[in-house]
């Protein structure tokens, strides 16, 4: 945990004014009361975006969580809907029944009810007009009971998976305690800010009032740790109810969340499946199990995302700071925490890029109140400034992206196939780049077909390896593809072609834009470039193909598409020939042409040489070419590229004896 | 020449800024006639070059105005060549001048595009080609059958006469270029011409198919340009110059307030980029009445195009470009320093985009703009403020500011490149 961190801190102060007359009170507020005051920060702008947001913080907290110890993640996710009664009676109220009806929003007039009757008997007549006509009759609206406010719905969510786990005595602060967390590291890392599984909690707290449940157990551990906890807002502590060691019989090992929120899946149903999926194609090595639970049994869901390899990216790995990415406050804080004693070994070894001699003649370029061995301590605040000054300035190397962990092409490449299995796919890994001090790695691919898939440009953004769903119209992505590409160079129709675009961006920052970490912004020319760069690379990959493809396809149309316009043009040519055949002769049989022309024309007129015929001779010479261009073709791409057929030999008899000869590598099969 | 003696509609203009500046009509109008004669004068002391006075180290193709009859006899032995080929079990193709960029030449000293003498093969037995062979062999009975009913017809007929194997207009009408680059013969000689667009109005007396017009009694709309420029004859005018204008917004500015009265001349606009009529028949007035010609279009790469086009032709119809294009154009207006002489408001002037900006730099590579060195100051000079204005941002002084002030006042100074 990061103790300099420490969250009580940063309070927000705020001023209110009160009504009256009263003196101004200053205020504190803790951090936990701020987000809760404004949560749509963190994604919790509305019931159901909060729901989608939950199943998302926990999915990426059970991701990192595996990982971080090279472990194949398999997480289970589990949205179990709650009616009004159930959870009344979870929390231990009556149900009451309503006794003045008209307190409530949603009371129907006497009026209205009239209305809405005749409305539905009119309906009722009109189907059934339709079905004794014999048409095909529509699905009878399900009338909706007419929902009021007030009227929520509640869901559990429950996520399992099979990480590192938490410390017994971690678990408290991890979950109660705003703005702390394991992720505060210069690292590529899913989450960032210690807000993610808080938030649920936070929101939870609003919506439900009903406590989170954690367990949890590590590895060499021989019980599991169990947890029941909600947050106390104002003092931004973790407010225990049950925490506990119990008995771990199966030693599993992992961490199993599980909270109770307003939600509303009717409406973010497509979202938080979409997010799945697309979860799916970058993390290929990770097993998803999704489910949805309700007592209506047709509304339930199952998808399973199994896993396709087991290659792993590496863990990305912590980093030292750029030079030239630090500002006043990191650079004093980084002083306070370095072991180092002087200016040169605090250069050195705190920063990234910067060798001893490096650090001797910066250190000679800050002036002359400087010296490679002074004190760290001893640095005033103004000669903080001057270095903080020269980082601006001065040269660095750009910071390699050692420290990151792309997807990685084969990755990307193989969730893009498990999940859309599109016909054709090409994929790209860009070089490290640099933004403001922070390396970044841009990972394309690009897809053309598939199932599920619509026409157009179909946009999967990946920001640090996690999905990113919503703004995507000013995303960088988005604009890049849309309007900086053109697709019609690299043979893609992009209005018809079904188009698959996949951008993974890493980083140690990722500039997101805005308060939520949903897009980033297209005014970063560095990471707008790379993208562009990374997608034509894809689209150079399939314009090959394509070419193939059409080229084949062209080989074997060729023939029909000339054939097609053989009686236009013939058909054009004879009557002009006719005109003249009988000008010529009305015109008292002056010869205007040749010999070869006049005989020409005397067989028109005397329908020896019809339209016919020229389509014939036309036809013969158009086969003739298409022969001879298939040669060509034959000859030019060798016999490999001809279509191929799957055969399957039945076998003689249906019983065949075998004997199996097994080694280790390989089965041998002999048949008798 | 006649002062108007119309009255013209004047409200209280006189605060308008430069008004002060001006000088009275009679004073702007001895200017006007000054300049006329000289350049009439320096016009005909000069005789018309053309293509086979020079001596091109390459050769050119151009074509010329053909008798029906002749453009008949030019398709019937190319129908004739075609079937034989055909019946000799040979396939056919058509030999194609290329109309594309790289084989188009500018050419100085006649300060116009011409085309030279590329072609290419359209064979019928090829995917690439067969469509575009087949629908050359359709129009070009198309044509056969108009020569010998002797009768026009409009673009928009032909395209409907197969719309199954043409598919869109545009394919027909390239198709129609390409066959009258292959006859060797202008577009109307092949009688099919485009819808009217062109208008006129102003001191010019012409006779159109046999009918007397005055271009000074057609109301305020003027007179359609007749699509067919043979139809046209007889033309008389009083004018001191032609005045040639982009937007159809300021003609009808000019033609309501009858400009062409107080200082005769002859107005012209084919509302944006100009038609093949427009052109046929701006050069004809220019051959026929010897008049100088001004222009005012808008203060943008695009209008600089347009002037481009009625000056030394488009690459689309350089083939005709010694029919289609009018030498001698002086730019009058609105010009990119006007903006800052006429202190035109930043809210009326628009910021260019990066399309604009691309085009204006590309023009100033072009021979036509390079050739005249007040252009170029005036192209630069545009890319470097990256400001476009339009004709009607004059109108932010008052909606007759143009004919009141802006025009004489330019016509004054004698302020034409």
């Amino acid at each position: 945990m990061d103790s300099s961190e420490s969250p009580t801190e940063t309070k927000k102060t705020k001023s209110k004014t009160p009504r009256k007359n009263k003196e101004t009170v200053l205020k504190q507020k803790s951090p936990a009361e701020f987000f809760a005051e404004n949560k749509n920060i963190a994604g919790f702008d509305n019931p159901g975006k909060s729901l989608y947001t939950t199943v998302r913080e926990l999915v990426e907290n059970s991701l990192d969580s595996a990982e971080s110890i090279s472990e194949l993640p398999v997480v289970e996710i589990t949205i179990e809907e709650i009616k009004k009664s159930k959870f009344n009676s979870m929390i231990g109220l009556i149900d009451c029944e309503r006794v003045d009806a008209e307190l409530y929003d949603d009371y129907e007039t006497e009026k209205a009810r009239e209305k809405r009757l005749a409305k539905e008997a009119r309906a009722q007549e009109i189907q059934a007009k339709n079905a004794a006509l014999g048409k095909k009759v529509k699905e009878t609206p399900a009338s909706k009971g007419i929902r009021g406010r007030g009227e929520a719905s509640f869901y559990r969510v429950i996520c399992k998976d099979n990480g590192k786990g938490m410390p017994h005595d971690d678990i408290l602060n991890m979950f109660g305690r705003v703005l702390s967390g394991t992720k505060y590291g210069l690292k590529q890392t899913r989450g960032k800010f210690g807000l993610g599984a808080k938030m649920a909690l936070i929101w939870s707290k609003m919506s439900t009032g009903l406590p989170i449940e954690i367990s949890s157990s590590m590895r060499n551990q021989s019980y599991m740790s169990f947890c029941r906890l909600d947050i106390d807002i104002h003092k931004n502590i973790p407010h225990v109810h049950v925490h506990e060691k119990r008995e771990n019989k199966e030693r599993w090992r992992g961490a199993e969340i599980q909270v109770v929120i307003e939600g509303n899946w009717t409406t973010y149903r497509s979202k938080i499946l979409h997010y799945m999926r697309q979860m799916a194609v970058i993390t290929p090595y990770a097993q998803f199990l999704f489910k949805f639970v309700s007592d209506a049994p047709e509304k339930n869901v199952t998808i399973r995302f199994s896993r396709r390899t087991d290659v792993m990216p590496p863990v990305p790995l912590e980093t030292k700071h750029h030079p030239s990415s630090v500002d006043l406050l990191l650079i004093k804080r980084l002083i306070a925490e370095t072991s180092k004693q002087n200016l040169l070994q605090f250069l050195q070894h705190e920063f990234v890029n910067i060798s001893k001699s490096h650090a001797e003649r910066l250190i000679g370029e800050m002036g002359p109140d400087f010296s490679p061995k002074m004190a760290l301590k001893s640095l005033t605040p103004q000669q903080l400034v001057r270095i903080h000054q020269l980082f601006r300035q001065a040269k660095f190397d750009d910071p390699n992206g050692h420290c990151l962990s792309p997807a990685g092409e084969y990755n990307l490449r193989l969730g893009i196939i498990k999940e859309l299995h599109p016909d054709m796919v090409a994929t790209y890994s860009g070089s490290a780049q640099v933004f403001e001090g922070h390396p970044f790695i841009v990972e394309a691919g690009v897809s053309i077909g598939g199932k599920n898939v619509k026409q157009g440009l179909n946009i999967f953004r990946f920001a640090n390896r996690i999905p990113l769903l919503f703004e995507q119209g000013a995303d960088v992505v988005t604009r890049t593809a849309l309007k900086r590409i053109n697709w019609s160079s690299y043979k893609i129709n992009q209005l018809q072609d079904k188009i698959g675009i996949f951008v993974s961006i890493v980083s140690t920052k990722i500039p997101f834009k805005g308060t939520g970490k949903e897009y980033i912004g297209d005014d970063i020319t560095e990471i707008a470039s790379a993208v562009k760069y990374s997608i034509k690379q894809c689209c150079v990959q399939l314009k090959s193909k394509i070419v193939k493809k059409m080229q084949a396809r062209e080989q074997q149309e060729r023939k029909r598409n000339l054939s097609k316009y053989i009686p236009d043009a013939t058909g054009a040519v004879y009557n002009v020939l006719k005109d003249m055949a009988e000008t010529q002769l009305h015109a008292s049989k002056k010869f205007r042409y040749g010999d070869d022309d006049g005989e020409l024309l005397r067989k028109v007129y005397e329908n020896l040489i019809t339209k016919e015929t020229l389509s014939e001779k036309l036809a013969k010479h158009v086969e003739q070419v298409d022969y001879e261009m298939a040669l060509e073709y034959a000859t030019q791409s060798g016999v490999s590229e001809e279509p191929r057929e799957t055969i399957y030999i039945k076998p003689l008899e249906t019983e065949n004896k075998i004997i199996d000869l097994h080694s280790p590598f390989f089965v041998f099969r002999m048949f008798h | 020449m006649a002062e108007s003696s119309k009255k013209r509609r004047r409200t209280n203009t006189d605060d308008l800024p430069f008004k002060n500046k001006l000088k009275p009509d009679s004073t702007i109008l001895q200017t006007l006639k000054d300049f006329s004669t000289s350049s009439s004068s320096s016009s005909s002391s000069s005789k018309t070059l053309t293509l086979q006075d020079l001596s091109l180290p390459f050769s050119c193709r151009e074509v010329s105005d053909l008798s029906l009859s002749s453009v008949q006899s030019n398709i019937e032995s190319l129908v004739l060549r075609i079937a034989h080929s055909i019946l000799s079990g040979n396939g056919f193709a058509f030999d194609v001048p290329s109309r594309a960029a790289t084989n188009q030449f500018y050419v100085p000293e006649l300060d116009r595009i011409v085309l030279k003498d590329k072609s290419s093969l359209r064979p019928f037995a090829n995917i690439s080609t067969v469509r575009k062979s087949a629908i050359t062999a359709r129009i070009l009975q198309l044509v056969h059958q108009l020569c010998i009913k002797g009768i026009h017809v409009t673009k928009r007929d032909l395209f409907y006469t197969d719309v199954k194997l043409f598919q869109d207009q545009i394919q027909s009408d390239t198709v129609l270029d390409d066959v009258s680059c292959m006859l060797g013969c202008t577009r109307s000689s092949l009688n099919v011409v485009a819808a009217e667009k062109g208008v006129v109005v102003g001191r010019l007396i012409f006779s159109d198919n046999g009918d007397m017009i005055d271009c000074t009694k057609m109301g305020m709309g003027g007179k359609a340009i007749p699509p067919n420029i043979d139809r046209v004859g007889d033309m008389q005018s009083d004018a001191l110059f032609i005045l040639l204008v982009e937007k159809d917004a300021a003609y009808m500015r000019l033609a309501e307030d009858r400009f062409y009265n107080r200082f005769p001349c002859i107005i012209v606009t084919a509302k944006g980029q100009p038609d093949v009529a427009t052109r046929l028949f701006l050069k004809k007035m220019k051959m026929e009445l010897n008049l100088p010609v001004l222009a005012l279009v808008d203060s943008d790469p695009y209008g600089l195009k347009i002037l481009s086009v009625y000056g030394c032709g488009s690459k689309n119809m350089s083939y005709d470009s010694a029919n289609l294009t009018t030498p001698d154009i002086k730019w009058l207006g609105v010009r990119p320093s006007d903006l800052d002489k006429y202190k035109i408001p930043e809210q009326c002037r628009l910021p260019m985009t990066e399309q604009d900006i691309k085009t204006g730099k590309d023009m100033l590579e072009e021979d036509f703009v390079k050739k005249n060195p007040g252009w170029v100051e005036e192209l630069t000079l545009m890319v470097k403020t990256k400001q476009k204005a339009e004709i009607q941002a004059l109108s932010t002084f008052g909606f007759q500011y143009l004919s009141e002030v802006y025009l004489p006042l330019k016509l004054q100074q004698k302020d034409w490149l």
